[in-house]
């Protein structure tokens, strides 16, 4: 374990296929490398590629080591083999390194088989813990590497069906997309611009599918029936060995009884048993439950593994090791003179709550699951967490301020530099004398101007302008409106009514009919299809048009076209709606016909009442159609500035 | 009154809550843009005269409302932001006041308000009459960023000695922060804003409007002439009210039924604010209002084009610009001329700078 504390790089001069170079194990331990003294390729195995690896005896004149790679499950193994050449200590240089490696291989394939038969990885020692943190390091080069790799995930096409079969409105974009898509694409060009926009979408359905049901707590799952006096229950082979590892007492139970007892025998009699129910936290009455000298034997038993085993698995850090403090003063015989220490100490099986039983089966399932929030570079033992809470701080000086230095400039700087742009408006005031601008300022507030009397009274009544008898005002002399004239003050009032009533109408919501605009719903399913397919390939036209890559100039092209097909099937969308429409406004005015025929009364119908129609649909599809009519002309901006003719 | 502006449920809420009596007073700041190129534009439908009239008749009816109503006035004037009313204490000299006492005189005026006229009309007269030419022929805009300012700490003065004396019947509650029923003064800021192009003073009015929305202050604007982005975005991000007047003659009408209410009454009816809002921003560098630009991923300044030599002005991050700029390629293979892409219209999509070493 010396070498995971002190993680230096290991190296030893060695040839490779008899070229000299350098044989070395970099700090990560993630794999072997071998550098060429010379140019020429280096050689790279990774430490979970290494199936085996073996070394020339102590006694033999050369020092060989000689790895076996496999590069995956399937893959034939490849020998590789060094020659230890070094000219003073060839023996120590490879001992150096199969030092290092001893432990780690043999830590990978503990993990390994740990993955394999998910049994549970308390088997104590340092090793097991080494195992357990390689298995967590080692869980996300192997499954999750198909997460993070784009390509990996444009061509999955599973995932992209399953991903698919999940949201409808994917799906439907896809296929319309598809459908509409211009024959010279392949599908599998569409296919990967389809989902090279998609790639998060598809990588989060990707996890989602390969999260794992965890364990569960088995006992409470099974579930006995008492059929006819006879107790029915159903118990997979799979329980089963849930339940050993869980409840490791029923193992041992298991293991001393069987050979004597009937196995269906043994299970039935155990879930009937008083300790069934210990071990699933339920309370037992002795007035009622069943006795049974077979498994009542081991209701005093211990369920775990024993604290000493589990606490031994999970490094505890010395400050807090009580017991191991205890050992280190001598025990309970006390030679330090001192009372014992009677507090925190755990007291009488018996007494356990039943919450204790719950608690501890749950910190077993959960020891199942492999922490997300591991950091393997974390040092074994002791986490970056534990290590703050046992700090003493107090000791301590001052934390040093740990950010990031950000050099603000001065802003004014670079906005004092030339005035660049001049709106519409300073240039308007620019254009004004700033003298004459300042005399018609300081006349218009003079104070002999300013409706005060001869008092010097400010007569605000008058100032404002408001004449309440003005009714006649406008009728009498064509006046120019002035300030407070009725018709202003009328005005402005519209304009806050119209403002309230918009305000109103926004907060109120609109109703899903409103919001159709007199479009029937399918011809607005239509659309939104249309837009979202549209916005589909809008997307990719912009990643090829401004990848700037040459070699996608012939897609491009393509691209273009499409794009203006999905102008047409905007243009058909409003054909369509133009065309319900105008049924709509015959039927009714049929309406109105039989009505008058019927009856003779008379009723006016306006054709503008009918919503939907073509008018609608654009301004529905406007920012679509500016977008359409934008990426074109770039392009044909772009081709122009190729000097290619474009008419 | 109080049925009016619909203090009386205030009213009966606080009642319910603690000790204290009758509406919470409510303080108004106006800022009014004196920015004399503007007003000359709009000399001939609305002189600054009778404008200053009007807003004296919305002042004396925010006062009438409540007799512990206060109101503040400050002109942001082209070169200078200026207190109009209160008269800020040293400074100033007592002549004027002599001249007007005859004013204040005056048995047919509620005194206060014939106090505030008079106060804003002379500060007023001061501020045109110092004004040299000089002063407004080097610049066309508005000191709006320094007139927020001013308002702002106005109002921060006077809600602290607001519930500093009456923090003696009530527990002292913070008005700023308590969120549900704020106690204490409530404050609003009216600007009556004339001209445009304020983009050069992008940053310090934002920081403002944030400060305004941190505090609960309802920035309303209300806009006599021209356009400006930022405005609409202070009065949107504090919810205040944004109304760009389609008849600036009718200014008294806008003023008694749009921004009369004060927060309380508010809750409960609807603002005739103006929905649709400009969201754009200035960048820092050429002050342009841009749809599309550049952000920086350490300090999030703002860029019309990327940075020479892609470091932040603001931060002097190296930044990364991914592939964009790349010039599109329309014909495979072929050698090309370079082509300057227009770096605001294709800058979508692509090319969000990430740091670099």
């Amino acid at each position: 374990m010396t070498s995971s504390k002190l993680p230096l790089s290991i190296a030893g001069s060695a040839a490779y296929k008899k070229q000299p170079g350098t044989l070395s194990i970099p700090r990560d331990r993630t794999s072997v490398k071998w550098t060429p003294l010379d140019a020429g390729s280096s050689v790279s195995i990774a430490m979970s590629h290494i199936t085996n690896f073996q070394q020339t005896p102590e006694t033999a004149a050369k020092v060989i080591l000689k790895f076996y790679e496999k590069q995956s499950e399937t893959a034939e193994a490849v020998a590789h083999t060094f020659t230890f050449d070094s000219p003073s200590n060839p023996r120590g240089e490879a001992n150096a390194i199969k030092d290092v490696l001893t432990p780690i291989l043999a830590a990978t394939k503990a993990a390994a088989a740990a993955n394999a038969n998910d049994k549970p990885k308390g088997a104590g020692s340092a090793s097991a813990a080494m195992a357990i943190a390689s298995a967590v390091a080692s869980k996300p080069t192997s499954g999750t590497a198909r997460w993070y790799d784009d390509t990996q995930l444009k061509i999955d096409i599973e995932l992209q069906q399953s991903l698919m079969k999940k949201d409808p409105a994917l799906n439907r974009t896809y296929m319309e997309s598809r459908r509409t898509k211009p024959d010279t694409i392949s599908d599998s060009q569409f296919n990967t611009q389809f989902w090279s926009t998609r790639t998060n979408v598809l990588r989060a359905h990707a996890v989602e599918t390969n999260q794992k049901r965890g364990q569960y707590n088995v006992l409470s799952a099974v579930k006995p029936r008492q059929v006819d006096g006879e107790l029915k229950m159903n118990i997979s082979a799979e329980q089963v060995q849930l339940i050993f590892s869980q409840h490791p007492l029923v193992k041992r139970v298991y293991d001393e009884n069987v050979p004597k007892l009937n196995e269906m025998d043994f299970w039935s009699r155990f879930f009937l048993s008083r300790l069934f129910k210990k071990l699933k936290g339920e309370r037992i009455n002795p007035d009622t439950d069943a006795t049974d000298p077979t498994f009542d034997r081991y209701l005093e038993a211990s369920n775990d593994m024993g604290p000493s085993q589990r606490l031994l698995s999970s490094h505890i850090p010395h400050i807090i090791d009580l017991q191991g403090n205890e050992e280190n003063q001598g025990g309970s015989k006390d030679i330090s003179g001192n009372r014992q220490d009677w507090t925190m100490r755990p007291t009488d099986v018996t007494k356990i709550p039943i919450v204790r039983t719950l608690n501890s089966l749950s910190e077993k399932i959960m020891a199942h699951v492999a922490p997300s929030d591991v950091d393997p570079a974390d040092p074994i033992g002791m986490d970056e967490g534990t290590f703050n809470s046992l700090a003493l701080r107090d000791l301590q000086g001052d934390e040093q301020e740990n950010r990031i230095m950000l050099n603000i400039k001065e802003q004014s700087r670079f906005f004092s530099s030339e005035k660049s742009e001049i709106s519409a408006e300073a240039a308007s005031y620019a254009s004004q004398v700033p003298r004459e601008v300042l005399s018609e300022l300081q006349i218009d507030i003079d104070p002999s101007l300013m409706n005060e009397d001869d008092t010097g009274r400010y007569e605000l009544r008058t100032a404002i302008g408001v004449m309440e008898d003005s009714d006649s005002e406008d009728d009498g002399e064509a006046k120019v409106a002035h300030v407070g004239s009725k018709a202003s003050l009328m005005d402005a009032q519209k304009q806050i009514f119209e403002g309230i009533v918009a305000r109103r109408s926004e907060m109120d919501g609109s109703s899903a009919e409103l919001s159709l605009s007199g479009l029937s719903q399918r011809s607005f399913d239509r659309l939104v299809l249309t837009h979202a397919t549209t916005t589909e390939f809008l997307h990719h036209f912009w990643v090829i048009f401004l990848s700037g890559d040459p070699d996608r100039a012939g897609e491009l092209a393509k691209m273009v076209e499409t794009l203006e097909r999905a102008m047409d099937r905007i243009n058909a969308v409003a054909t369509d709606a133009e065309k319900e429409r105008n049924e709509l406004i015959i039927s009714e005015k049929q309406r109105i016909k039989d009505l008058w025929e019927q009856t003779g009364k008379k009723k006016r119908f306006d054709p503008n009442s009918v919503g939907g129609g073509e008018k609608v649909v654009r301004e529905m599809m406007e920012p679509t159609i500016k977008t359409l009519q934008k990426a074109a002309r770039e392009y044909r901006k772009a081709l122009v500035a190729e000097g290619i003719d474009t008419t | 009154m109080n049925a009016v502006d619909g203090s009386d449920h205030y009213e009966k809420e606080v009642e319910g809550k603690s000790s204290i009596t009758g509406p919470s007073p409510s303080l108004l700041v106006i800022v009014i843009d004196t920015n004399p190129h503007a007003w000359a534009l709009l000399s001939r439908t609305l002189p600054l005269s009778k404008a200053i009239a009007n807003i004296l008749v919305f002042i004396n009816a925010h006062l009438a409302i409540n007799s512990a109503n206060q109101v503040a006035v400050v002109a942001s004037h082209s070169h200078r932001a200026v207190w109009l009313y209160p008269r800020p204490p040293p400074s100033s000299e007592d002549v004027d006041m002599e001249d007007h006492a005859s004013n204040l005189d005056n048995a047919n005026k509620y005194r206060p308000f014939a106090l505030i006229e008079d106060f804003l009309i002379t500060s007023l007269r001061n501020l045109i009459s110092t004004t040299t030419e000089l002063d407004i022929s080097s610049t066309t805009t508005t000191q709006m960023a320094g007139a927020l300012t001013l308002a702002l700490s106005y109002i921060n003065k006077a809600s602290l000695s607001f519930s500093d004396t009456s923090s003696s019947s009530k527990p002292a509650t913070n008005s700023l922060e308590t969120s549900d029923i704020p106690t204490g003064l409530q404050s609003r800021i009216l600007v009556v804003s004339v001209s445009g192009d304020l983009a050069h003073q992008y940053i310090p009015i934002m920081n403002t409007t944030f400060a305004a929305q941190r505090l609960r202050i309802p920035i309303d604007i209300l806009k006599l002439a021209g356009d400006t982005v930022f405005l609409q975005q202070a009065s949107d991000a504090t919810k205040g009210i944004y109304m760009q007047l389609r008849n600036p003659q009718g200014l008294l009408q806008y003023l008694m039924m749009a921004f009369l209410p004060d927060q309380m009454s508010r809750k409960h009816l609807v603002a005739p604010t103006q929905e649709v809002v400009d969201f754009r921003a200035a960048c820092f560098c050429h002050r342009r209002v841009v749809d599309v630009g550049f952000v920086c991923s350490i300090c999030l300044s703002i860029f019309c084009s990327p940075p020479e030599g892609a470091i932040c002005l603001t931060c002097s991050t190296h930044l990364a610009l991914g592939d964009y700029g790349a010039k599109p390629a329309v014909i495979p293979r072929k050698k090309k001329k370079k082509r300057k892409l227009n770096g605001t219209d294709t800058g979508s999509g692509r090319g969000t700078p990430v740091p670099g070493e």
